[in-house]
């Protein structure tokens, strides 16, 4: 406990289970002392896209406003809230390079405050992280 | 008894670590915040925040479904 722990985590997809799951533990970890870093590839990328909505997948599709009707009753508001909370705690976003050339994302469509890096940027980030998850 | 108090009933994980976390920060070291909440996952999650911050949960004491958590800000 008295040097600090480092989560490193990584998202691969865009729906809405998934995304909520990763700023649920990122916020968590980051209240608990934990250094968070969340690296958003492939799928995942779209997360970091400024206005980007994110959904239930296939067959969960509709249930989606359900779902977050029923987190707003939890205190739990939408993707872009929660992602601001794990900012203002600390916690650090990163966007896939080669993800971004793929979609064709420019770093003027991703939120601020992210670091954009590759593969190995992102192993040396966590490399020496006491924990790690992969969401996808 | 407490310096500072949140209600955080109705609210589900993670948002009670949130508050509890946001809470922590605006006080000063020795003061003791009262909690209040109904999301059964609490009683797990209190004593293991508690435990990886090292702030102190010195009492807890439970109303039915409500838990109240006294933790003193290290």
């Amino acid at each position: 406990m008295s040097e600090e722990k480092k989560l490193t985590i990584v998202v691969t997809e865009d729906t809405f289970d998934k995304a909520m799951m990763s700023m649920f533990m990122a916020t968590t970890a980051a209240g608990m002392g934990v250094g968070v870093h969340v690296y958003f590839s492939f799928f995942g990328l779209n997360l970091l896209r400024k206005g980007f909505q994110p959904e239930l997948p296939e067959k969960y599709k509709p249930m989606t406003g359900h779902f977050m009707e029923k987190m707003k009753g939890m205190g739990i508001n939408s993707m872009d809230d929660m992602m601001a909370t794990a900012t203002e705690l600390g916690v650090k976003f990163y966007a896939c390079s080669t993800s971004m050339g793929m979609m064709d994302v420019a770093v003027d469509d991703l939120v601020d405050g992210v670091t954009v890096l590759g593969a190995a940027g992102f192993i040396d980030v966590a490399i020496d992280s006491d924990a790690q998850l992969f969401i996808g | 008894m407490a310096d500072e108090n949140i209600d955080c009933r109705g609210m589900m994980c993670p948002m009670p670590i949130v508050q509890l976390t946001k809470a922590m920060k605006r006080m000063e070291s020795g003061q003791v915040l009262e909690m209040m909440a109904d999301d059964p996952g609490a009683k797990e999650d209190v004593p293991a925040w508690s435990h990886r911050t090292g702030n102190e949960l010195f009492e807890t004491k439970e109303e039915g479904d409500l838990i109240y958590f006294y933790i003193k800000k290290k």
